[in-house]
């Protein structure tokens, strides 16, 4: 499985490295709105998951990312 | 591991492993992929040592290793790296070598890496993204600003994702932009959230040339923003403004399937909104604008209407015929049906969640072509439009080779194959009528050509149509340059459309301000290529267009001189044309006879030996066969030239010898004759004597012997057939330096 941290590099165009779990939309420049909503493509698109409003908005850090991935079962 | 670390393995280990692999060739490979998977470094060890030797692998596992190696190599001794590359060449997998490149500093890359990873994003064919991205974001960190613009621009047609997208006009801001490119300026005023169009559009204007300066204005603020005159969108002056509003933003109540006579008067409110908002804007501006036509997602999507149903399509279908009627009335105003663009995006009429999330009216998939419309409607407002449309025959305007295939073997009418072109020469058919003129250049006889423009009766386009026509055995370059001048205009002026690769690259190199279309290899999207193409559209028909395309026909002169030489060789070597020499075989026979059946033009005597003579040739001591495979950088020719050879008396004839007429122009020929001549001496023969039929086709084989030093014998012509001598202690033939003999 994709790690989260290579999704949110790809999705970003940042080498994979820079990105942790504290890597968040307040941390990292190309993370905007319009990248959050790329994001969300990306995540439903890889994972085959489907967000609820709610999460879509809760989602704005790899931490959070990964617990998303827990409650469906998927980490 | 760097260099002069020891190896971590004893040498006692080593040598049994290059034993066991060499033991067991199958197990072997096995075992590497196994090392590949579970100890990279140990394999990259080992391929250091020059215990594992690559090109003895088979490729799947060479490949395999390969990865393997470059994907721990990075802390290694740059001519280690160097020396893997060097020997996998055209072999190295692209992502591992991309990553490669990504880990290590600008300092730290090699010219042999970085050649093999430059060469993988920009050969014409490969153009794989992770090479493409890893070769931009070096072009930029060394300082190359326009390469890193054409590696980006190369990126976003190869890669068209939003990330992608967005990543490559990140990467823009990072350039300095050619301070002498044009700019061109465009506003968005929307209703919903347009900035997912912006990469998009960044990528399509500077494919067009320009330097992009995009306006797009806050969300939701197109009705303030086009009667305020202290608001930012007077300030841009935009070249073109797009008005993109949302039925569906100005009429809510479309969501709970309202009635049509409910919905009248706030569908009248919204079609005069939309129209107030441009005849304001083009009134301050006296600049040209772009509306959205309404769509919805409510609506036209296949539903159940009835017939008093709520409103449908048919109610959508008025209410836009009002809008364009409104939008006509005023100037400088044109319309976009936004259900088109869409159904060409093949991404469906909604955003889906992101509708609610974000206000996006129109789907992510969509904002390609999207961005794609609105260049296409800015090209001929920045005077983009070219003037000319010079087109080949064989296999652009009809299928086949009309001097091989003949008037009734060319594909050309009213079923398929055939009907694709027909189609094609319908729309070039309306371009006259937009001011556009259209010219024909092709290597062919004149007279098979004009005889099948003439008289074949599926031609769309007539003879009258064409502004200037080129039919000859010339270079194409020289003809187009020449085009120009007899109609007066720039080459720069003129567009070129040819399915044959190699002339494309021609034109591309020796008369770059041509714009060569790059044409589909499906003859059924011809027509969409150049419909599509920017440089084609036009938005107002002027009387003056239409004057000026009677004017050049009129004037049209036949025979003009041809002035232009060009010189081919550096086009040539660039080509890397390479051949390979065989005899006939039991695999190539079949292909062969048929070029003796079929091949009229390049052919010096035409005649047609069939199968089963030419196997008897195979087998007899008095005749010698060549076969000759041609290709080069753009992909396999196949078996394309034949010549067979006649010894009676010590004496070598010439009986046959002829090539496909879609290689004439490359040397071929001059390889073929050094080959045969070449074998001549080396079985001691003082002459190499040819012999020559004409026929009303074969004309392009006219000089064939003159050209390589042949001269004609005193004896002359007996029974039509010429004959021509050349002296062998002189030398024989030279082989052409352009191709490489495989």
């Amino acid at each position: 499985m994709t790690r989260p941290e290579d999704l949110v590099a790809r999705t970003f165009g940042v080498p994979p490295s820079v990105v942790t779990d504290t890597t968040s939309n307040q941390s990292l420049a190309e993370w905007d709105s319009l990248g959050h909503i790329t994001l969300l493509m990306e995540l439903e698109s890889t994972y085959g998951v489907t967000l609820s409003p709610e999460e879509s908005m809760q989602v704005t850090s790899v931490a959070a990312i990964k617990k998303l991935l827990a409650d469906r079962g998927m980490a | 591991m760097t260099a002069g670390t020891p190896s971590a393995l004893s040498p006692t280990v080593k040598a049994a492993i290059a034993q066991a692999l060499e033991a067991a060739d199958q197990t072997g490979e096995g075992r590497l992929a196994a090392l590949a998977r579970h100890e990279p470094s140990t394999l990259w060890r080992l391929v250091q040592d020059g215990v594992i030797d690559l090109p003895s692998l088979s490729r799947h596992t060479r490949t395999l290793v390969a990865d393997a190696c470059l994907g721990v190599a990075a802390a290694s001794d740059g001519g280690a790296i160097d020396r893997l590359v060097t020997s996998l060449r055209h072999e190295a997998p692209v992502t591992a070598l991309a990553t490669l490149v990504d880990r290590l500093t600008v300092g730290e890359r090699s010219p042999v890496l970085l050649e093999a990873l430059f060469a993988q994003a920009e050969h014409p064919h490969h153009r794989q993204t992770p090479a493409l991205r890893s070769a931009a974001q070096h072009s930029i960190e060394s300082g190359d600003a326009a390469r890193a613009h054409a590696l980006l621009s190369a990126l976003g047609g190869a890669d068209t994702t939003l990330a992608t997208a967005q990543w490559i006009s990140r990467q823009r801001k990072r350039l300095a932009d050619d301070p002498l490119q044009p700019i061109a300026r465009v506003a968005l005023l929307g209703s919903f959230t347009l900035d997912h169009v912006l990469p998009y559009l960044d990528l399509e204007l500077r494919r067009l040339g320009f330097v992009p300066d995009v306006y797009n204005a806050p969300f939701d603020t197109w009705a303030r923003e086009v009667i305020d005159p202290g608001a930012a969108l007077r300030r841009h002056d935009p070249d073109l403004a797009i008005l993109a509003v949302a039925l569906d933003d100005l009429l809510p109540d479309l969501a709970d399937r309202s009635l049509a006579s409910t919905l009248a008067a706030a569908a009248d409110l919204a079609v005069q909104r939309v129209a107030d908002a441009a005849r304001e804007y083009v009134a301050w501006s006296g600049k040209p604008i772009l509306v959205h036509a309404f769509h919805s997602v409510f609506i036209g999507r296949g539903d159940v209407e009835g017939r008093d149903g709520p409103a449908g399509s048919a109610w959508l279908a008025a209410l836009n015929a009002r809008l364009a009627e409104a939008l006509h009335a005023i100037p400088r105003t044109y319309l976009l049906d936004v259900t088109a663009v869409l159904t060409r995006s093949g991404a469906g009429m909604d955003a889906g969640k992101l509708r609610h999330l974000a206000a996006l009216r129109l789907p992510p998939a969509a904002m390609p072509e999207l961005a794609r419309t609105y260049a296409r409607h800015l090209a001929p407002i920045k005077g983009l439009t070219r003037k000319c449309v010079v087109l080949d025959l064989d296999n652009t305007l009809w299928g086949g080779v009309i001097g091989e295939d003949g008037m009734h073997g060319i594909r050309l009418g009213h079923t398929s194959p055939g009907a694709e072109f027909v189609e094609f020469q319908r729309f070039l058919a309306s371009l006259p009528a937009r001011g556009i003129l259209l010219a024909v250049c092709s290597k062919n006889n004149p007279d098979d050509a004009l005889e099948a423009i003439r008289t074949h009766k599926s031609m769309v386009l007539q003879e009258a149509m064409f502004s200037a026509v080129r039919i000859n055995w010339q270079p194409k370059p020289e003809n187009l340059a020449s085009i120009a001048k007899e109609l007066n205009i720039g080459v720069d002026s003129l567009i070129f459309v040819d399915d044959n690769p190699d002339e494309r690259e021609l034109m591309r190199q020796l008369l770059p301000h041509v714009l060569t279309v790059e044409m589909p290899t499906d003859p059924a999207r011809y027509r969409e290529t150049l419909e599509t193409l920017p440089q084609l559209q036009v938005l107002d028909v002027t009387e003056e267009d239409r004057a000026r395309v009677e004017q050049y026909r009129t004037n049209r002169q036949r025979d003009v001189e041809r002035d232009t030489t060009v010189s081919l060789d550096s086009y040539l070597q660039s080509l890397d044309v390479r051949i390979g020499l065989a005899p006939i075989d039991d695999a190539s026979i079949g292909r062969v006879a048929q070029l003796f059946q079929r091949t009229n033009q390049f052919n010096v005597t035409t005649r047609r030996h069939e199968q089963a003579d030419l196997q008897r040739m195979r087998g007899a001591a008095d005749w010698r066969q060549w076969t000759l495979r041609a290709g080069d950088k753009f992909g396999e020719h196949g078996l394309v030239a034949v010549g067979l050879v006649r010894i009676a008396d010590g004496r070598w004839i010439i009986d046959s010898f002829l090539m496909s007429c879609r290689v004439i122009g490359y040397g071929i020929e001059t390889a073929l004759l050094a080959a045969i001549s070449a074998e001549a001496i080396a079985a001691g023969a003082m002459r190499l004597e040819g012999e020559f039929i004409a026929t009303k086709k074969n004309a392009p084989a006219l000089d064939l012997y003159r050209r390589h030093g042949f001269v004609q014998s005193d004896d002359g012509t007996t029974d039509g057939v010429e004959r021509w001598t050349l002296d062998l202690p002189n030398g024989g033939i030279a082989h052409p330096t352009w191709i490489t003999q495989e």
